[in-house]
């Protein structure tokens, strides 16, 4: 058998995949009645649905040609999570300069253009503006620098 | 008579300083990202959540509108001078607006595009003012048999407009729905889809799922495509159009203002979908349909008055009704509902000033674009060549900020992260995001209608079928998804789609 639309299989196995975590789940929850719902109703037929989508997806993908799958960039996607969980790391500890300055300056490196200058004058600059609107403007509970 | 008192009222809130300022604000925002390709509203929407969240809701809500309203006006700046669309909505306007910059027109082209755009505005917003309390008050009468037919009809109807597979479109609602039940389930207590983390315990956070998304994503997918390289027209100009250009348009932005107007009422609907018929319907209905992509000043007038009034009649459902036509339109609810205000039928009476403020600001927002953008316009050109390296740090910098400042919660940094992972996969696999975001948002609505529903008819489900207003909304849905599943249509759709 081939894969003959791996854009349409891979969402498919995708979506399955996700059926296949929210059914299990559900089982924790009690169904109910179709008068009376309990919590594990709703999520029970909408995974089924989700289930047989994903299936159509798949059996489609086998009979109908469709699209290659773009090639996957690394880089810059793995670049910017990387930032978002160091940012989640230091908030709490560092403070919004440092820790907004840094992951400022590492997420940059997501393009293959990079210039050190240009990145230390932007996360200098964007740490700025962002102190000046959440912290003197909108007064929110952010703690600017490092405590120990 | 009550009009008229609604008008004055709206307009007393509008018109404090404070809002004055807001609309302000969101309108030069708007036109900013909308000049900006790769930073749309959704975008600027989703990242300004946490921003909103401190101000009042009445500001809030006009800030953000004049957003989405504003960037239909700079949208098509771009797209006439360097035949880039800075919004997908101005796609078609490429078509005819870099005809006339090439040939020297770019003047006019943009003048036209603006005093469309500002009569289009002008127009739905007396609609919305007359159409949207009856609409109100036949929707108070709704039952939950009701509005569960009418979301059900809404998310096939956002299935409508996403591109590529309506397999796939129907899929990613069902994700987002499922993802909008996660946390503390209301009738019974029992904590759903939280894998044991507390921090999900109040679900997964609206502002980060939708940053994740229309944020972060967006700069990954942005990032691998090759930047094109522009060449803004030079020399532009006498703006105002003359009065031959004029006469030439006014029949077509009637029918643009028309069709937008209807179009983006419609569930589902909105600018873009507006643009794309009305260019569609100027061609049909002009003598020599061969001058369109030639540079017809009628090809832009169309579709540039044609998304103003798509935007802002795309308010109607979601004032009215409580439900999205559009991503935009869902973050706004999300918005509502974090300042306690739960959308729908009840808030023009209990809210009064907040739904005729807001009307009454998109005419004052109206008017302040078109006054600001024609002055503006060279600004608005070097605002393009400002390079994407230098913005997506920003970007990725704001969503780490709001994410985080909403509830003050790391964990919701990590649901961002994880969202982020997901929805590049998704524009990877052609997956589009907009039916899982209205899904998300109507998630738990859906099941607690669908609960009292079955409720009230004891476990029979027919009460869907023996509504009538249910029945109705449950028939149109179906036949929307005939006619996507047919395929002669459906070939015709990805047509104009990719047109």
């Amino acid at each position: 058998m081939r894969i003959k639309a791996p854009k349409d299989f891979w969402s498919g196995v995708m979506f399955v995949g996700l059926a296949v975590v929210a059914f299990v789940t559900s089982q924790g929850y009690s169904l109910g009645t179709s008068t009376k719902m309990g919590p594990g109703y709703f999520p029970v037929v909408l995974s089924l649905v989700l289930g047989i989508l994903g299936l159509v997806l798949v059996a489609r993908s086998l009979v109908l040609a469709g699209e290659a799958l773009e090639a996957f960039h690394g880089r810059a996607i793995a670049v910017l999570v990387v930032a978002i969980v160091a940012f989640g790391l230091m908030i709490g500890k560092l403070g919004l300069v440092v820790a907004l300055g840094l992951v400022t300056a590492f997420s940059a490196m997501a393009s293959a253009q990079f210039r050190a200058f240009e990145v230390v004058a932007l996360s200098a600059f964007v740490t700025l503006i962002s102190v000046l609107i959440f912290v003197v403007a909108l007064r929110l509970p952010l703690s600017v620098w490092p405590s120990f | 008579m009550e009009t008229l008192g609604n008008i004055a009222l709206g307009l007393s809130v509008a018109i404090t300083p404070i809002n004055l300022l807001y609309c302000f604000v969101g309108s030069v925002l708007g036109t900013m990202v909308g000049v900006l390709p790769g930073v749309g509203p959704v975008t600027t929407v989703a990242l300004l959540l946490p921003i909103s969240f401190t101000l009042e809701p009445v500001s809030a809500m006009i800030m953000l509108a004049g957003i989405y309203y504003g960037a239909q006006y700079g949208g098509s700046t771009t797209a006439i001078l360097i035949r880039i669309p800075g919004e997908s909505s101005s796609v078609v306007t490429t078509i005819d607006g870099y005809q006339m910059a090439q040939q020297g027109r770019a003047g006019p082209a943009l003048g036209i595009a603006a005093l469309g755009s500002f009569f289009a505005g002008c127009v739905a917003t007396l609609l919305i003012t007359f159409a949207a309390p009856p609409l109100a008050a036949i929707a108070l009468q709704f039952g939950p048999p009701e509005y569960f037919s009418l979301m059900l009809c809404g998310l096939v109807a956002s299935v409508v407009l996403a591109r590529g597979s309506v397999v796939k479109a129907i899929a990613m609602v069902v994700v987002g729905l499922l993802l909008g039940l996660s946390g503390n389930d209301v009738n019974s207590a029992v904590r759903r889809f939280t894998f044991g983390v507390s921090g999900l315990a109040d679900g997964i956070e609206f502002v980060a799922l939708s940053m994740a998304i229309y944020g972060i994503a967006e700069v990954a997918y942005n990032l691998e495509k090759k930047s094109e390289h522009m060449q803004a027209a030079t020399g532009i100009g006498r703006v105002w159009p003359s009065t031959a250009d004029i006469r030439k348009c006014i029949p077509s932005i009637l029918r643009g203002t028309a069709l937008g107007s209807v179009l983006g009422v419609l569930p589902g609907g909105g600018a873009l979908l507006a643009s794309f018929a009305a260019y569609t319907l100027e061609k049909k209905v002009a003598s020599h349909p061969r001058t369109f992509g030639n540079g017809d000043i009628r090809g832009v007038a169309a579709p540039e008055s044609a998304n103003n009034a798509g935007a802002q009649t795309s308010f109607v459902p979601m004032l009215t009704l409580g439900i999205p036509s559009n991503p935009t339109m869902a973050l706004m609810i999300g918005a509502l509902m974090v300042h306690g205000i739960a959308p729908g039928p009840q808030v023009m009476t209990s809210r009064p000033e907040l739904f005729w403020g807001l009307v009454a600001s998109m005419w004052i927002g109206n008017f302040m674009l078109v006054v600001l953008n024609l002055p503006l316009v060279g600004l608005w050109v070097k605002l393009v060549q400002i390079p994407y390296r230098l913005l997506f740090p920003a970007i990725v910098a704001f969503c780490c900020v709001g994410a985080y400042t909403i509830n003050a919660n790391v964990t919701d940094l990590y649901v961002m992260a994880a969202f982020t992972v997901f929805g590049y996969v998704c524009l990877k696999l052609d997956c589009e995001p907009a039916p899982l975001i209205l899904g998300f948002v109507l998630g738990p609505l859906m099941e607690e209608n669908l609960r009292r529903s079955m409720l009230m008819s004891r476990g029979d489900p027919m009460v869907f079928v023996n509504e009538r207003i249910s029945l109705g909304f449950l028939v149109v849905a179906a036949a929307l998804l005939i006619v996507l599943v047919a395929p002669a249509i459906r070939a015709k759709r990805n047509e104009a789609m990719t047109e």
